[in-house]
């Protein structure tokens, strides 16, 4: 059954988007991720418009995260002082990343843009996963117990504006969390991604939040930074398909449950490997689609007003 | 605002009455001239969230016609179905360092977001390009020109490639069509008809039918019928909200958003397993 997209506008199987929802729900219950990284290529590839997919991928994201944050919440996993440092940032960081969007779609260079985001993060996120989990994993051939440093200091806290973040046990100062915050709200404005992938190492490994609460913190960060990034979204580039995103949110959903299960049955490093994996072989498809000379190099477009 | 769009549409609909009008050779015989009158099947379309494409016919009869009884060849009809003219940006990529980056872009002032064409036998064969390009039937003569903010630096023969590369690019997307051969079929000696292809993806707005007559090489006569194209339904309510209330529907997306996680993470709570 094929459905009209509104904003999208284009005709797409309806099967075939809830099947996709189904599989980045799978991959990301099984990973713990959000899937965003996965879902807005996965748009543009389908032929989405780029703006779109991204704009759209923002709302799937607060979907796939609200639920998690809640329960996170409940088991007292959140750190708030500190979630509400990350959303301030966050905020400011998406604002300028849909502005900054706006400007590079009516210079035609937003695309090119997007991909060199792809490659480069999903490279070095990517890369860095793939050595630690193999790492990890050789570790636990050799029967030692992984371990992390604790309580070391950096130049992290030499900067000004401390603040006491109770539940993380950490008197840091405010700048760093607002930076990191705005960092992954531009990301995620830009690349239609959640960012966790980016926000939960540099919560563990720059700030030393202790890892207990730092999942329920970075939920929090996304709930709140994809609401905006939605509404932003929304207003200035006119890019959210609700009809879309509410497809492959039900088909998210359920994929998620099922994907929960399977990941159940591997170790940490082991889905560690495959989702860093994945990961770069999305990085490398994105990477071949700009190196590669293009069938046809004339494209054709709206004007964006101005 | 709305003074400006009227001012459009009016210009619109009467650009190529008046361009028909002028080009219409006056027969030297005493006898009725021959005319053509046409309509099409549909007049009206709605694009719904369902919508998947349609075909509409364009159908019509010679009137006074001094073909010979039993020659189907003596005219030739040509159909011309026209969408809504809108900018257009052309983007070139070329190499750069490896990466295959937009180098050089050309903005078209008006393009018809869609066109298709159907005749009775290939339009070259029926008249000459003076003709054609006076009507702008055929790909090659589609109206297109660059916009005000075209600077005037590529050579003819880039912007003829801008030019033929939207042409190439919209009939990829099926958004230009052409029926060359038979588009046009005549039922017995003055009826005839063309099915016109709109796919799922044509933009919406008003269609133009331009149907002509031609007799050795010269537009004998011609006739225009509209059908207009309007999104309807959830698609309709949904588009326009976006675009109208955008703030509104943001806080509607987030909302939904909210919903659809809280009510999926409950359902899945109360199945076990």
């Amino acid at each position: 059954m094929n459905i009209y997209l509104p904003i999208a506008e284009m005709s797409v199987n309806a099967a075939l988007l809830l099947g996709m929802g189904w599989a980045i729900g799978f991959l990301s219950g099984m990973f713990g991720v959000g899937g965003g990284f996965l879902l807005t290529p996965l748009l543009i590839f389908m032929g989405v418009p780029t703006a779109v997919a991204v704009g759209t991928g923002s709302m799937q994201i607060l979907a796939s995260s609200v639920s998690g944050a809640i329960a996170q919440y409940q088991r007292r996993n959140v750190d708030i002082k500190l979630g509400v440092v990350l959303v301030a940032g966050g905020i400011v960081g998406s604002v300028v990343g849909v502005s900054l969007m706006k400007i590079l779609r009516q210079m035609g260079q937003f695309e090119l843009f997007v991909s060199l985001c792809y490659v480069t993060f999903l490279g070095a996120v990517g890369a860095l996963m793939m050595i630690e989990s193999v790492g990890a994993m050789r570790k636990t051939q050799a029967g030692q117990p992984s371990s992390r440093k604790t309580g070391q200091h950096n130049w992290v806290h030499g900067l000004p504006f401390k603040m006491r973040f109770q539940r993380s046990k950490l008197y840091i100062s405010a700048v760093p969390p607002a930076m990191i915050g705005a960092f992954v709200g531009f990301m995620a404005a830009i690349m239609g991604v959640g960012g966790g992938f980016v926000m939960v190492p540099a919560l563990i490994y720059l700030l030393r939040v202790p890892t207990s609460v730092v999942i329920g913190t970075s939920l929090f960060q996304i709930v709140f930074v994809m609401a905006a990034t939605t509404m932003l979204q929304a207003m200035e580039n006119k890019a959210v398909d609700i009809v879309l995103a509410l497809i492959l949110i039900v088909g998210g959903v359920v994929g998620a449950q099922f994907g929960a299960a399977a990941g159940a049955r591997l170790k940490g490093e082991q889905l560690r490997f495959l989702l860093a994996g994945l990961v770069l072989l999305v990085c490398m498809r994105i990477g071949w689609d700009l190196m590669v000379t293009p069938t046809e190099i004339f494209s054709i477009g709206p004007t964006i007003g101005g | 605002m709305r003074k400006k769009v009227l001012c459009l549409l009016a210009s619109l609909l009467v650009i190529p009455a008046v361009a028909i009008a002028q080009g219409i050779d006056a027969s030297p015989s005493d006898d009725p001239a021959p005319t053509v009158e046409a309509d099409v099947s549909t007049r009206t379309l709605e694009v719904t969230t369902g919508f998947t494409g349609h075909e509409i016919v364009v159908f019509g009869a010679i009137d006074n016609s001094r073909a010979p009884i039993g020659d189907n060849h003596y005219y030739d009809v040509v159909v011309v179905v026209e969408g809504t003219p809108f900018p257009l940006v052309v983007r070139r990529k070329s190499d750069v360092g490896g990466v295959w980056i937009n180098t050089s872009s050309v903005t078209f002032a008006s393009v018809p977001s869609y066109y298709a064409i159907a005749s009775t036998r290939p339009i070259e064969e029926i008249a000459g390009p003076p003709v054609l390009e006076r009507h702008a039937i055929g790909f090659r003569h589609i109206k297109m020109t660059p916009g005000p903010s075209y600077k005037g630096t590529l050579k003819d023969y880039e912007l003829a490639a801008f030019r033929e590369a939207v042409i190439r690019l919209k009939k990829k997307q099926k958004l230009y069509v052409t029926e060359p051969k038979d588009g046009v079929t005549f039922v017995g000696r003055s009826l005839f008809r063309a099915s016109i292809p709109l796919p799922a993806n044509v933009p919406v707005g008003p269609l133009v039918a331009r149907t002509y007559l031609f007799r050795d090489g010269q537009v004998a006569s011609a006739h225009i019928a509209r059908v207009t194209l309007h999104r309807a339904g959830i698609e309709r309510l949904v588009h326009n909200f976006a675009f109208v209330y955008p703030a509104s529907y943001g806080i509607i997306a987030v909302l939904l958003a909210v919903a659809a996680g809280l009510a999926a993470s409950a359902y899945f709570r109360r199945q076990p397993g």
